[in-house]
Protein backbone atom coordinates (compact mmCIF):
# COMPACT_ATOMS: atom_id res chain seq x y z
CA UNK A 1 0.00 0.00 0.00
CA UNK A 2 1.22 3.46 -0.71
CA UNK A 3 -0.12 6.95 -0.29
CA UNK A 4 -1.32 9.15 -3.28
CA UNK A 5 -1.89 12.58 -3.58
CA UNK A 6 -5.56 13.58 -4.39
CA UNK A 7 -8.59 16.36 -3.83
CA UNK A 8 -10.77 13.78 -1.74
CA UNK A 9 -13.57 12.68 -3.68
CA UNK A 10 -15.86 13.44 -0.44
CA UNK A 11 -14.61 16.67 -0.55
CA UNK A 12 -16.19 17.17 -4.17
CA UNK A 13 -19.02 16.14 -3.42
CA UNK A 14 -19.47 17.94 0.05
CA UNK A 15 -18.38 21.35 -1.73
CA UNK A 16 -21.86 20.67 -4.08
CA UNK A 17 -23.57 20.32 -0.69
CA UNK A 18 -22.21 23.15 1.02
CA UNK A 19 -20.19 21.23 3.77
CA UNK A 20 -16.71 22.80 3.15
CA UNK A 21 -16.27 27.06 4.17
CA UNK A 22 -12.33 27.34 3.38
CA UNK A 23 -13.31 30.98 2.75
CA UNK A 24 -15.93 33.52 4.64
CA UNK A 25 -19.07 31.97 3.88
CA UNK A 26 -22.79 33.27 4.41
CA UNK A 27 -24.92 32.74 7.06
CA UNK A 28 -27.51 29.80 6.38
CA UNK A 29 -30.83 29.84 7.37
CA UNK A 30 -30.93 26.19 7.61
CA UNK A 31 -29.97 22.88 6.32
CA UNK A 32 -32.16 22.51 3.49
CA UNK A 33 -31.24 22.98 -0.17
CA UNK A 34 -30.86 26.17 -1.77
CA UNK A 35 -33.97 26.94 -4.99
CA UNK A 36 -31.39 27.05 -7.97
CA UNK A 37 -33.15 28.60 -10.83
CA UNK A 38 -32.50 28.58 -14.78
CA UNK A 39 -32.97 31.81 -16.94
CA UNK A 40 -32.35 32.12 -20.71
CA UNK A 41 -30.76 34.46 -22.44
CA UNK A 42 -30.52 36.56 -25.78
CA UNK A 43 -27.73 35.33 -28.44
CA UNK A 44 -26.49 38.89 -27.97
CA UNK A 45 -25.67 38.67 -24.14
CA UNK A 46 -22.23 38.01 -22.96
CA UNK A 47 -22.17 35.77 -20.18
CA UNK A 48 -19.91 32.96 -19.63
CA UNK A 49 -17.66 32.48 -16.80
CA UNK A 50 -16.70 35.84 -15.58
CA UNK A 51 -20.80 35.43 -15.00
CA UNK A 52 -21.09 35.80 -11.17
CA UNK A 53 -25.29 36.25 -10.55
CA UNK A 54 -28.54 36.50 -12.17
CA UNK A 55 -28.77 39.77 -13.80
CA UNK A 56 -31.83 41.31 -16.24
CA UNK A 57 -29.59 42.31 -19.04
CA UNK A 58 -29.72 40.07 -22.07
CA UNK A 59 -32.17 38.14 -20.45
CA UNK A 60 -35.20 36.71 -22.56
CA UNK A 61 -38.57 38.23 -22.90
CA UNK A 62 -41.36 37.91 -24.15
CA UNK A 63 -45.19 36.24 -23.63
CA UNK A 64 -45.46 33.93 -20.24
CA UNK A 65 -41.57 34.31 -19.44
CA UNK A 66 -41.28 35.91 -15.97
CA UNK A 67 -38.12 37.22 -15.39
CA UNK A 68 -35.64 35.50 -13.53
CA UNK A 69 -36.49 32.25 -14.91
CA UNK A 70 -38.02 28.76 -13.83
CA UNK A 71 -37.54 26.85 -10.33
CA UNK A 72 -35.54 24.31 -11.32
CA UNK A 73 -36.66 20.67 -9.73
CA UNK A 74 -34.00 19.42 -7.91
CA UNK A 75 -34.47 15.56 -6.57
CA UNK A 76 -31.36 14.53 -7.02
CA UNK A 77 -28.38 14.79 -4.17
CA UNK A 78 -24.77 15.47 -5.59
CA UNK A 79 -23.31 12.30 -5.81
CA UNK A 80 -20.13 10.25 -6.74
CA UNK A 81 -18.50 7.81 -8.74
CA UNK A 82 -14.83 7.01 -10.57
CA UNK A 83 -13.58 10.22 -8.40
CA UNK A 84 -16.13 12.76 -9.43
CA UNK A 85 -18.92 14.78 -7.24
CA UNK A 86 -21.85 15.40 -10.09
CA UNK A 87 -25.31 16.71 -9.79
CA UNK A 88 -28.31 17.42 -12.16
CA UNK A 89 -31.45 18.61 -12.13
CA UNK A 90 -33.76 15.69 -11.34
CA UNK A 91 -36.50 17.05 -14.21
CA UNK A 92 -36.45 19.24 -17.23
CA UNK A 93 -36.58 23.13 -17.28
CA UNK A 94 -39.64 23.78 -19.44
CA UNK A 95 -41.88 26.91 -19.79
CA UNK A 96 -44.86 26.62 -21.70
CA UNK A 97 -47.09 28.89 -24.33
CA UNK A 98 -44.13 30.98 -24.56
CA UNK A 99 -43.04 33.49 -26.76
CA UNK A 100 -39.52 34.35 -27.44
CA UNK A 101 -39.14 36.51 -30.80
CA UNK A 102 -35.55 37.33 -30.09
CA UNK A 103 -32.95 34.62 -30.74
CA UNK A 104 -31.47 33.24 -27.52
CA UNK A 105 -28.63 30.51 -27.05
CA UNK A 106 -27.71 30.74 -23.27
CA UNK A 107 -29.40 29.40 -20.13
CA UNK A 108 -27.87 30.23 -17.09
CA UNK A 109 -27.92 28.04 -13.71
CA UNK A 110 -28.00 30.26 -10.64
CA UNK A 111 -28.42 29.94 -7.05
CA UNK A 112 -31.69 31.93 -6.13
CA UNK A 113 -31.18 31.32 -2.62
CA UNK A 114 -27.81 32.85 -2.57
CA UNK A 115 -28.37 36.35 -3.81
CA UNK A 116 -28.22 34.60 -7.22
CA UNK A 117 -25.26 34.00 -7.44
CA UNK A 118 -24.29 32.25 -10.97
CA UNK A 119 -23.39 28.82 -11.07
CA UNK A 120 -22.88 27.61 -14.91
CA UNK A 121 -24.10 28.49 -18.30
CA UNK A 122 -24.92 26.44 -21.29
CA UNK A 123 -25.00 27.27 -24.59
CA UNK A 124 -27.26 25.79 -27.29
CA UNK A 125 -28.30 26.64 -31.08
CA UNK A 126 -29.86 29.72 -31.41
CA UNK A 127 -34.08 29.61 -30.92
CA UNK A 128 -36.87 31.26 -31.37
CA UNK A 129 -40.01 30.30 -29.91
CA UNK A 130 -43.56 31.32 -31.10
CA UNK A 131 -46.89 30.33 -29.19
CA UNK A 132 -45.19 27.43 -28.01
CA UNK A 133 -43.31 25.27 -25.90
CA UNK A 134 -39.68 25.87 -24.57
CA UNK A 135 -37.87 22.61 -22.72
CA UNK A 136 -34.20 21.78 -21.89
CA UNK A 137 -33.89 17.88 -20.65
CA UNK A 138 -31.30 17.19 -18.57
CA UNK A 139 -28.34 14.82 -19.35
CA UNK A 140 -28.11 11.60 -17.64
CA UNK A 141 -27.52 12.20 -13.87
CA UNK A 142 -23.79 10.46 -13.79
CA UNK A 143 -20.08 11.37 -13.37
CA UNK A 144 -19.84 11.11 -17.36
CA UNK A 145 -22.96 13.17 -18.81
CA UNK A 146 -24.11 14.83 -15.25
CA UNK A 147 -25.02 18.98 -15.48
CA UNK A 148 -22.05 20.05 -13.42
CA UNK A 149 -19.00 17.58 -12.83
CA UNK A 150 -16.08 17.86 -10.38
CA UNK A 151 -13.37 16.21 -11.36
CA UNK B 1 -56.94 18.06 -31.63
CA UNK B 2 -57.00 21.99 -31.34
CA UNK B 3 -53.83 23.09 -31.16
CA UNK B 4 -52.36 26.83 -29.69
CA UNK B 5 -51.05 28.76 -32.22
CA UNK B 6 -50.17 32.20 -32.89
CA UNK B 7 -53.66 32.93 -34.45
CA UNK B 8 -55.36 31.00 -31.60
CA UNK B 9 -56.89 27.57 -30.87
CA UNK B 10 -56.56 25.77 -35.05
CA UNK B 11 -57.40 21.89 -35.82
CA UNK B 12 -54.38 20.25 -36.26
CA UNK B 13 -55.42 18.60 -39.34
CA UNK B 14 -55.28 22.31 -41.13
CA UNK B 15 -51.34 22.65 -39.84
CA UNK B 16 -48.79 21.61 -41.63
CA UNK B 17 -45.61 20.46 -39.43
CA UNK B 18 -42.04 20.65 -39.95
CA UNK B 19 -39.32 19.12 -37.46
CA UNK B 20 -35.95 20.32 -37.63
CA UNK B 21 -33.15 18.51 -35.61
CA UNK B 22 -30.07 19.96 -35.29
CA UNK B 23 -26.58 18.53 -33.38
CA UNK B 24 -24.59 20.98 -31.29
CA UNK B 25 -21.45 19.44 -29.37
CA UNK B 26 -23.26 19.12 -26.37
CA UNK B 27 -27.10 19.36 -26.95
CA UNK B 28 -29.39 17.83 -29.87
CA UNK B 29 -32.47 20.39 -30.50
CA UNK B 30 -35.80 19.44 -32.04
CA UNK B 31 -37.31 22.40 -33.44
CA UNK B 32 -41.20 21.70 -34.44
CA UNK B 33 -42.63 24.30 -36.42
CA UNK B 34 -46.47 24.45 -37.40
CA UNK B 35 -47.67 26.47 -40.08
CA UNK B 36 -51.17 27.29 -41.50
CA UNK B 37 -51.03 27.29 -45.34
CA UNK B 38 -47.18 29.82 -45.67
CA UNK B 39 -47.57 31.46 -41.76
CA UNK B 40 -45.77 30.27 -39.08
CA UNK B 41 -48.12 30.33 -36.53
CA UNK B 42 -46.11 28.08 -33.63
CA UNK B 43 -42.37 26.64 -32.89
CA UNK B 44 -41.28 24.58 -30.29
CA UNK B 45 -38.40 23.92 -29.13
CA UNK B 46 -36.69 20.99 -27.06
CA UNK B 47 -32.83 21.14 -26.36
CA UNK B 48 -31.47 18.23 -24.81
CA UNK B 49 -28.68 18.37 -23.14
CA UNK B 50 -26.37 15.12 -23.70
CA UNK B 51 -23.38 16.28 -21.60
CA UNK B 52 -23.05 18.80 -18.65
CA UNK B 53 -20.18 20.79 -17.48
CA UNK B 54 -16.26 19.69 -15.83
CA UNK B 55 -15.45 21.97 -13.09
CA UNK B 56 -11.58 20.67 -14.25
CA UNK B 57 -11.87 19.67 -17.55
CA UNK B 58 -8.42 18.87 -18.05
CA UNK B 59 -8.24 16.43 -14.93
CA UNK B 60 -10.74 14.01 -16.92
CA UNK B 61 -7.90 14.30 -20.31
Amino acid sequence: MANSQAICTSFKQEILCGIHAIGTTVVRAGTTKDTIKAALYLASASLGAGTTAYSGTGEVSGANYSAGGATVTNANEPATAAGIAYWTPSASVSWSNVTLGTAFDAVLFYNSTQSDKAIAVFTFGSQTVTSGNFSLTMPTNDETTGLIRLN
Amino acid sequence: MLVQTTKGLIERDQLIIKDIVSEEDNSRITATEWYLGDELVRRDVNVNVLRGLDLFPEASM
